[in-house]
């Protein structure tokens, strides 16, 4: 049976979807799955970084799908984990360098041997997004509680929705619940009746995405994380199983069962 | 157009009293030419177009006959464009539906999107984005939501921002319309 295909994606850049896409690969490979990250932020690569492995790029998407390289050698495998690779960007190149077509033909071959294949989005709405989501059957949506964050995400929302990817689930990034509650940010319920999409999870801010981001060490590897935790939570529910969606108890979730992901 | 009226000649009984679903998936129209080509159809052949299709998502319900719309029955001999446009999604940002006539929205009309109608505007669902009712400049237009929280409303040619803070009546139908020369929010 054929893997799943994410594309982790916000229209408006700085949000968490490199985060997200290194948290849940990590955490679903760490559950035994094989799992592969793909870098299609052309021109704007970091994933790598993120997971610490910028230092072994050899190949990237394009070569890979100019065929210059095999796909296999394109792949650089995690440190820790043996079921985990990742695809990188291209740094030196042009966003149109790549087509719809070859992204979706990518993916159904990467689907094939993978259980989980998970696209990072560049930032905006023009080709390199349109590559991206052309390959994916689920979305997720990343947004910080901000109206502007908000309002990207809505109109690639009504995007995806456009070019029939059946599934999207929201993620909300950087929450702060002591704003929240001094009514100075949005909170999770007005953000959910905004997008009226399920909600995957919610992210709290925190320092110690920043120090794994430089660390190149994915934030879910520490066990005593907040955060972390956060991400856990996603990719259990992601991958079917029920995880309650905690995190703060603040007694909105229970309005919100009927769309949590299921 | 032309290309269409030789074929519906040829073929005038095989459309005969037929209705139709316009794909537009493929290739984008005005709603004015949807317009002539729904009233081109009617006349020709009878045939009805009875939804526009722009994407998968994204369908327009022609509703009512263009004979018995409300120009024609005003002013008998008038264009025949005033078919509602019935607009069954939420409108996310990015969207924007014209309406020669009225537009009715199932679903929200989210920040960003907008909706300009030269009738009236009928919102079932929150009104968070901009609304322009009477377009053309019909001050009688009305805007009707379930909730008013909108960037901005008008009618006609006046604009107005809701006040700050102003919290909207949950639960029942509120309508926007030219009172005294400004534009005021009423709850039914
Ligand atoms: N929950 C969080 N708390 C604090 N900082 C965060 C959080 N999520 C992301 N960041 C920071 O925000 C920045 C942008 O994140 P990134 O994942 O690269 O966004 P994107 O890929 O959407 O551009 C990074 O420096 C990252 O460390
Ligand atoms: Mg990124």
């Amino acid at each position: 049976m054929a893997g799943k295909t994410i594309v982790v994606t916000s229209g408006k850049g700085g949000v968490g979807k490199t985060t997200t896409v290194a948290n849940l690969g990590t955490t679903l490979a760490k559950k035994k799955y094989n799992v592969v990250l793909l870098d299609t932020d052309i021109g704007l690569r970091n994933l790598d970084v993120v997971m610490g492995l910028e230092n072994r790029i050899v190949y990237n998407i394009v070569d890979v799908i100019e065929g210059k390289c095999r796909k296999e050698q394109a792949m650089i495998r995690d440190r820790k984990l043996s079921n985990l690779c990742m695809i990188p960007a291209a740094q030196t190149r042009e966003k149109n360098s790549i087509t719809e077509e070859q992204m979706k033909e990518l993916c159904s071959s990467l689907a094939a041997e993978f259980d989980y294949v998970i696209i990072d989005c560049p930032a905006g709405i023009e080709q390199g997004f349109k590559n991206a989501i052309a390959g994916a059957d689920t979305a997720l949506v990343v947004t910080t509680p901000e109206v502007s964050a908000i309002r990207d995400a809505d109109r690639v929302i009504g995007l995806l929705e456009a070019a029939l990817v059946r599934q999207i689930s929201l993620i909300i990034n950087r929450l702060n619940a002591k704003m929240v509650k001094k009514g100075d940010m949005m909170s999770t319920n007005d953000i959910i009746a905004l997008l009226s999409v399920p909600l995957l999870g919610v992210v709290p801010e925190s320092e110690e995405v920043v120090v794994s981001t430089n660390r190149g060490v994915p934030l879910v590897h520490d066990r005593s994380s907040k955060a972390g935790a956060a991400f856990r939570g996603m990719a259990a529910r992601l991958n079917g199983e029920s995880i309650p969606l905690d995190g703060d108890s603040r007694g909105f979730f229970g309005r919100m069962k009927r769309l949590i992901w299921d | 157009m032309a290309f269409m009226d030789d074929r519906l000649g040829q073929s005038r009984d095989f459309f005969q009293n037929t209705e139709m679903v316009l794909d537009l998936r493929n290739r984008p129209m005005r709603s004015d030419e949807i317009s002539a080509l729904y009233t081109r159809l009617y006349q020709k052949s009878m045939v009805r177009v009875v939804e526009v299709r722009l994407s998968d998502h994204l369908s327009f319900s022609m509703a009512g006959e263009p004979k018995k719309s409300r120009a024609a029955v005003e002013a008998d001999g008038e264009s025949n464009d005033c078919v509602p446009v019935i607009v069954r999604n939420t409108c996310r940002s990015g969207v924007r539906v014209v309406s020669s006539s009225d537009c009715v929205v199932l679903g929200d009309v989210n920040p960003g999107a907008e909706i300009i109608a030269e009738g009236d505007v009928i919102i079932f669902g929150n009104l968070r984005g901009v609304a322009h009712a009477g377009a053309r400049g019909d001050q009688s237009a009305r805007i009707w939501a379930l909730s008013f929280e909108p960037n901005q409303i008008r009618i006609a040619d006046l604009v107005a921002v809701p006040p700050r803070g102003a919290k909207p009546a949950r639960g029942r139908f509120e309508i926007a319309e030219i009172r005294d020369g400004v534009i005021q929010v009423v709850s039914l």
